[in-house]
């Protein structure tokens, strides 16, 4: 009976603590807005409510959640694993970058085999780029978060010289590769919104991984080690497996962010077009608490301040980046302890 | 192949290049030193770089620019040191949202003030003045790439000095290093551990800012996102350093000297941009692996 007492409350001391970091990070919001803007209640309008005006801009809303639920649940498995992966941006854009080439090279196969074949490849470099800095930790104390990170940058430049040296299109005025062909292009859901199959892919795989964390052997292990290593190895897990399991893993659903964006959004790899990608799957792992079910309604959230800053950047005179701020503001709290003791604390007096 | 002039040259430049990558590890070594893994480098340089370039066009004084510009820095640093160190936040998270917070706020501004999100070109910024000495002329052999460097430069190198002397020398410098090794015991003989920890961070603040101004000044320009990963070279370099200042310079200085060389195969041979690019981050994640596979057989 207490056991259940203390699990209720600590639902309700996460809940408010989320609600107040949410809350300042909104009015921080307002705040820069007024300060920032000529116009401040349009900016506000179109901030708050613009992601919702019409079909276009709350699909993209939805479509923009897909590939951070993706890096959201990637994160949270390393996190689950206490491992960390800073990787997440190059994985995405590699992941991207090495779907498109598949299509590109299969450019009269069969829509699902030559889809499928993009969509793993796109899986298995996210996952070697991911499991490498698990490999090294695992071999010789490499330290993950800034290997990852490092591997990560180096690729980036890397895939740049791809999309605007041999791939690029002369023909399209953008940075970018030739278009994947069509039979590859997931099919659209909500026109003429950029909404697709691939939120379906997402939201499976949220389920997927909430089954493996919380319902598997594996996954069992996992958090074993991630709570504590050492007891872990006494129990008989073995330990070092699970340096590279969560990286590879983790690289590899970044991966899938970067190809699916590709096959169902873009259709073609447009230079930086991933950016923010990695960094926001971090924030939206933190707010869900590494729960892969969590991560469908955090995804959307950041999605939606997304979504909101740019029907702001176009319909009004602040620029996209201030979303940025806001989102740090989220980063910083999202994790503070302190907030949620106040709240533990004002709980128990009452 | 390469004369002997072009490899003085070569080591000029590196010198020069790894000016901030040193100042920005030698800051972090006090963090580092307090127990505390400071991504929050990378941010901490671009706000001092942006910030200072500004206050150098706009107080038309070089001096007080960069001393502004290094205040801006330290302002975000205490903001990062109170979010970890007294709203208790993960510190790796919080030095995210640094750098996050550094890479969006320095755009929203730019874009506010002046209006694009490109680089912005500042008239009115004066070059750093350079440095010749006699005495730096006559020493053998590397005399030469020591002379006519930009003044923070020179002032990095005593940066070191100093730096030197606060972790060894001093009570400060003791205590610090104590929290690194058992904070346990340090915070049972009376001390507030958050207050050094802070401090520490308040230290790589300034350094920052410092290696921020050094980026921007020289060009008179602002560049998005110019810190450019240096922050996380910089923590790299702490760790091949050994965690001490004597091994950051060298650190440093390999890592100035792969970029130097990279700028220089950008002129002498045909090799796309991006790699050219690249080149630091590989030398930098490849130096990380020997390093722990070396310090991994020593522990064997």
């Amino acid at each position: 009976m207490n056991i259940k007492i203390k699990k209720t409350n600590d639902l309700i001391v996460n809940t408010l603590g989320l609600a107040i970091t949410l809350g300042i990070s909104i009015i921080i919001a307002i705040i820069l807005i007024f300060i920032l803007s000529e116009e401040p209640r349009r900016t506000i309008y179109y901030f708050f409510i613009g992601p919702f005006a019409n079909k276009y801009y709350f699909g993209n809303m939805l479509d923009a959640a897909m590939p951070l639920i993706f890096t959201g649940i990637g994160i949270s498995i390393a996190f689950k694993s206490s491992v960390f992966n800073l990787g997440g941006e190059g994985q995405v854009y590699s992941g991207a970058l090495v779907a498109t080439i598949v299509c590109l090279a299969l450019s009269h196969a069969n829509g699902f085999i030559g889809g499928f074949l993009a969509l793993l490849s796109a899986f298995f470099v996210g996952a070697l780029l991911g499991g490498l800095s698990g490999l090294f930790k695992m071999k010789w104390d490499t330290n993950e978060l800034i290997s990852s990170f490092l591997i990560s940058n180096a690729v980036i430049l890397i895939v740049n010289y791809f999309i605007t040296g041999p791939l690029d299109d002369p023909k399209n005025y953008l940075l970018a590769t030739y278009a994947i062909p069509f039979q590859y292009h997931l099919p659209k859901i909500l026109l003429p919104s950029n909404l697709n199959m691939g939120i379906v892919f997402a939201i499976l795989t949220a389920f997927l991984g909430y089954f493996l964390m919380f319902y598997s052997h594996w996954g069992y292990e996992m958090k074993m080690c991630g709570l504590n290593r050492e007891f872990s190895r006494y129990g008989g897990i073995k330990v070092s497996n699970y340096y590279i399991l969560p990286m590879f893993l983790s690289g590899a659903l970044h991966g899938l962010a970067g190809g699916v964006s590709v096959l169902g959004t873009y259709h073609m790899c447009i230079k930086e077009f991933s950016f923010g990608m990695g960094w926001n799957g971090i924030a939206v792992a933190l707010i869900a608490r590494n729960n892969p079910l969590g991560v469908l309604l955090s995804a959307l959230f950041f999605a939606y301040l997304n979504a909101g800053a740019k029907a702001a950047m176009i319909n009004s005179d602040v620029t996209f980046e201030l979303v940025n701020v806001v989102q740090s503001v989220i980063f910083y709290l999202v994790t503070a302890q302190a907030i949620y003791d106040i709240i533990r604390y004002k709980i128990k007096r009452d | 192949m390469m004369e002997s002039k072009d490899l003085i040259r070569l080591i000029y430049n590196s010198i020069g290049i790894m000016t901030p990558f040193l100042l920005a590890a030698i800051g972090g070594l006090f963090t580092e030193l307090a127990g505390i893994l400071n991504i929050a480098l990378e941010g901490l340089i671009l706000i001092g770089a942006f910030f200072s370039v500004i206050f150098v066009a706009f107080t038309d004084s070089l001096f007080y620019g960069i001393l502004l510009g290094i205040l801006a820095s330290m302002v975000v640093a205490l903001i990062f040191g109170i979010v970890s160190l007294y709203l208790r936040a993960n510190i790796f998270v919080s030095g995210l949202a640094t750098n996050l917070f550094a890479s969006g706020i320095t755009i929203v501004l730019a874009f506010h003030f002046f209006g694009t999100k490109g680089n912005i070109i500042f008239k009115n910024v004066p070059k750093l003045p350079r440095f010749s000495s006699a005495f730096f002329q006559k020493i053998p052999i590397i005399g030469d790439t020591l002379v006519g460097q930009n003044i923070l430069v020179y002032l990095s190198w005593l940066i070191v000095v100093i730096a030197i002397i606060i972790i060894y020398k001093t009570p400060y410098g003791f205590r610090l290093r104590g929290i690194g090794l058992n904070p346990g015991v340090i915070s049972s003989l009376g001390f507030d551990l958050r207050k050094y920890r802070l401090s520490a961070i308040l230290i790589s603040g300034f350094t920052c800012g410092l290696a921020g101004a050094f980026l921007t000044i020289d060009l008179g320009a602002f560049v998005p996102n110019v810190s450019a990963g240096r922050g996380w070279i910089a923590l790299v370099a702490i760790y091949l350093g050994n965690r001490n200042p004597l091994g950051i310079v060298i650190a440093s200085f390999v890592f100035g000297f792969a970029e130097s060389i990279s700028n220089y195969m950008q002129g002498a041979v045909n090799v796309p941009t991006d790699f050219v690019l690249a080149f630091p981050y590989l030398v930098t994640v490849l130096a990380m692996i020997f390093y722990s596979i070396w310090r991994h057989a020593k522990e064997e």
